[in-house]
């Protein structure tokens, strides 16, 4: 059949479709035309899910960063390539002048659509300050954030109570540090609050041209944008929430950018489908082993280090993660500061130590039970850890959950589970700053994300100073630390922190990523 | 007819409260939380109690099912805290996707296996009837999402004649992309449809007016066309009727694996969150388009069949 059909392409279906069909579809462009027409210098990338909000202050998804970047400005933004760091977008200058004032000065001529003047520095006040005034989940981006002063139009210091760190690769950079036009907002809200998904100014390199649910997010060029021109006349973003989806829609030539999953990569890699590039970018996630110290079974230390020990995390990984992935040391991911070489147990574990900790615990026919979400990878995990605990004489029970019921299961608002919440498969997103992925740990979060209700006053003390820091060597070895406290309390067996491989058609376009391969789609080029 | 119609629409309004009712309750009874949801790892218990606020959960349960059912009446399905847009809003631009999904499917799948059927009946035992009961019996055992994944592979990913992924922007460019979905969906109706009109026709065939009919000397095929398909496909518009809320859950499947829109994702993915106004906006919608197509159906029949009118 492929013999016989290999040299009748889309394009000629649909032409001799448009010839026969015609007539039963009415006069008009032909059938074929209406593909044709959307071919041109048009970038089509796959999403992960589709847009809920496009206010850079309430924004809840990935795929909204990477509109966002597109259709706005921020002072500093992240550089493309394999190592985290940041580069001027809309501000001329930026330069930290003491622990808590960082002074920025705008480019000039940065226009907002629609009629709204210049960016000036009065806008990036307005931007910042409504996090705080309209309460957004997301101002802890923004750590102490104080104020926005102003010195002239276009030169602002932005003010902390105490030296923030993170402000670099966190606040200014990710998504809540966009500068929107105070006069279009204030337009368009009344109060300056949250827009939703209709952006009242543009001030980016793309407008928003066009949003179909589920369907499309398309972006055309800014025609007021006076900076580089960027490299597509169009970008067309496909939600595609499913991975397998995403790569089949590849594979018909629908799209020409898309992530991909892990238990396909190794397949893509050997076997590459044509003008395909593969690349494997570490992802910011960790995932791992919790253990409930409240609990009366965990309650010993000596169980709990039991467990870590009697956890092989290699097999974890080839049985759930198809081995495409490397061993995590801790929350924080490699690249990033405070990043581990090696966690305190090997991560192969012992046996024979996990019996030695059993023993020292005078613990015989332990029972546990470990939750999950109904996801073939966490639940991979959780039966993978069932088969491994049994070697020392431990019978797990499986609990496999639907998310929103799993993601309630140790939060004390909710209800009394979380006290029979004992082992858990867990998995987080985290951010470039490793403040954002030590902070769910610390002692003010047990019974809201800290399940594991892991207590430690020195790891809240080093969380504190580290955000001081501005050392990256000084301001690691705290992070290294506090990871090292949370292994050993035993609480923690660390598996991995993932991994994002992304695929694009070479004879469409070069691709630009971030570090964790988050697609920064103004940064592509056409070929 | 008019007191017939009257008691249709008590009892619809009736079937869709109680469904939306047994819905709300089911889905309060299992554990998770919206908020949660929504905000992640970011959440803290005051964020989680202004988003508790904004969709009413911090009220009783019978307190928001009476603010439900108020709004309903007044054509409002309520907000949805997630996009920050009203319900009504996201279902209606969903909704069509899935109709014409549906409807498509449909007509495809009875303009091939009326006649199918009704040739076989007529060809009983044939060549073309024997391939026929084979096939069309495939065809029903065959789930509908498996053909999907294969018609995809073939026609999409090797061929690469249609397109895999999305619903197309205008007419034309929607038909494109209803081709494959339409196929998967509407393939096991063939199949039964086929087998139900050959079984009724046969039955039909064999009633002395029929007979009467041969008897006067007019055409097989007008026989066929005039005397016995009109009763012989009332079966079939019940069953077409009853097919809606079965071809609404195959189109979840295919709106995932083509990554349609439509309301069979939208529900999926709202349940997944716990985003309360969503589900109840979509069974809605949904229990009440099954209403209208039974009750449709059931008028159609009567259309077709003067003894079921006189019942009415």
């Amino acid at each position: 059949m492929k013999h016989i059909m290999g040299n009748v392409s889309r394009r000629s279906f649909l032409k001799t479709g448009a010839v026969l069909g015609g007539g039963v579809l009415g006069g008009g462009m032909p059938l074929s035309q209406v593909i044709w027409a959307a071919e041109g210098k048009v970038l089509r990338a796959c999403s992960d899910g589709d847009i809920t909000k496009l206010d850079p202050a309430f924004y809840n998804r990935q795929v909204e960063v990477d509109v966002m970047s597109c259709i706005y400005s921020k002072l500093i933004r992240y550089k493309p390539g394999s190592e985290w760091g940041w580069e001027l977008d809309a501000a001329e200058s930026i330069e930290q002048v003491d622990p808590t004032h960082i002074r920025f000065r705008l480019k000039k001529g940065i226009k907002f659509t629609g009629g709204h003047g210049e960016m000036a520095a009065k806008d990036v006040k307005f931007s910042i300050e409504r996090i705080f005034k309209h309460k957004s989940f997301l101002a802890p981006q923004w750590g102490s954030f104080d104020r926005v002063e102003l010195e002239d139009d276009y030169t602002g210091v932005i003010v902390f109570k105490t030296p923030f760190v993170p402000v670099w690769l966190l606040s200014l950079t990710d998504a809540t540090g966009h500068v929107l036009s105070e006069d279009a907002v204030m337009k368009a809200t009344k109060d300056g609050g949250d827009f939703g998904l209709k952006p009242p100014a543009f001030s980016g390199p793309y407008v928003l041209a066009d949003w179909k649910p589920n369907q499309y997010i398309l972006l055309t060029r800014n025609p007021e944008w006076a900076g580089p021109k960027p490299g597509f006349d169009e970008i067309r973003v496909v939600p595609v929430d499913d991975l397998k989806a995403r790569e089949r829609a590849y594979l018909a030539g629908d799209v020409d950018f898309t992530s991909i999953s892990l238990d396909s990569l190794a397949g893509f890699k050997s076997n590459p489908p044509a003008d395909t590039k593969v690349e494997e970018w570490p992802s910011l996630w960790y995932y791992w082993i919790g253990m409930n110290m409240d609990h009366p079974k965990l309650k010993d230390i000596n169980v709990r280090k039991a467990i870590q020990w009697a956890i092989n995390v290699p097999q974890i990984l080839d049985a759930a993660f198809a081995g495409q992935v490397n061993v995590a040391t801790g929350t924080i991911a490699p690249g990033l500061v405070g990043h581990r070489a090696k966690a305190l147990v090997p991560p192969e574990g012992d046996l024979a130590k996990a019996k030695e900790f059993l023993e020292k615990a005078g613990v015989n026919n332990l029972t546990v039970s470990i939750d999950c979400t109904s996801d073939s990878l966490n639940s991979t995990i959780a039966q993978t850890v069932q088969a491994q605990l049994s070697q020392i004489g431990i019978s797990v029970e499986v609990n496999i959950r639907d998310n929103s019921s799993f993601w309630t299961l140790g939060m004390e608002s909710e209800g009394e589970r979380w006290k029979d919440l004992q082992l858990i498969v867990n998995g987080f997103i985290g951010l470039p700053d490793p403040n954002y992925n030590t902070n769910p740990f610390l002692q003010n979060q047990i019974g809201i994300w800290n399940w594991e209700r892991f207590r430690s006053a020195r790891y809240d003390e080093l969380a504190a100073k580290a955000n001081t820091i501005d050392d990256p060597d000084a301001r690691g070895k705290l992070y290294q630390e506090m990871q090292d406290l949370m292994e050993d309390s035993g609480c923690y067996r660390f598996l991995t922190n993932g991994a994002n491989p992304v695929i694009y058609r070479t004879t469409k376009t070069l691709a630009s990523t971030r570090p964790d391969g988050a697609p920064l789609f103004y940064d592509f080029q056409p070929v | 007819m008019w007191l017939y119609l009257l008691k249709r629409t008590v009892l619809a309004v009736a079937i869709v409260a109680i469904a939306v009712t047994l819905l709300f309750l089911m889905i309060h009874a299992v554990p998770g939380d919206p908020a949660i949801t929504l905000l992640g790892p970011r959440a803290s218990p005051e964020m989680i109690a202004q988003i508790h606020q904004q969709m009413g959960l911090d009220k009783p349960l019978a307190v928001q099912l009476a603010i439900f059912f108020g709004r309903v009446f007044h054509g409002d399905l309520g907000f949805d805290a997630f996009s920050q847009r009203p319900v009504r809003e996201i279902v209606l631009e969903q909704l069509p996707y899935t109709i014409e999904l549906i409807f498509v499917s449909i007509l495809w799948a009875v303009v091939i296996a009326v006649p199918l059927g009704c040739y076989s009946a007529i060809r009983r035992n044939s060549l073309v009837d024997q391939v026929a009961g084979v096939v069309t019996v495939a065809a029903i055992a065959i789930p509908s999402f498996v053909v999907a994944v294969y018609a995809l592979l073939i026609f999409a990913v090797t061929l690469r004649w249609l397109p895999a992924i999305g619903a197309g922007s205008g007419f034309r460019d929607g038909l494109i992309y209803l081709i494959l979905p339409a196929f998967a969906t509407g393939i096991g109706w063939v199949g039964y449809i086929s087998r139900l009109v050959r079984a009724s026709m046969l039955e039909v065939l064999g009633e002395n007016h029929v007979r009467m009919a041969r008897s006067f000397g007019i055409s097989e095929w007008r026989i066929v066309a005039r005397y016995a398909l009109p009763l012989a496909i009332l079966p079939t518009v019940t069953i077409l009727g009853v097919g809606i809320a079965w071809l609404l859950s195959s189109a979840v499947f295919i709106e995932v694996v083509f990554a349609r829109p439509g309301i069979g994702k939208l529900i999926v993915d709202a349940v997944n969150t716990r985003n309360y106004p969503i589900v109840m906006g979509v069974v809605l919608v949904t229990t009440f388009l099954i209403v209208v197509a039974t009750t449709l159906s059931d008028l159609v029949n009567a259309f077709l069949d003067p003894r079921t009118r006189e019942k009415l």
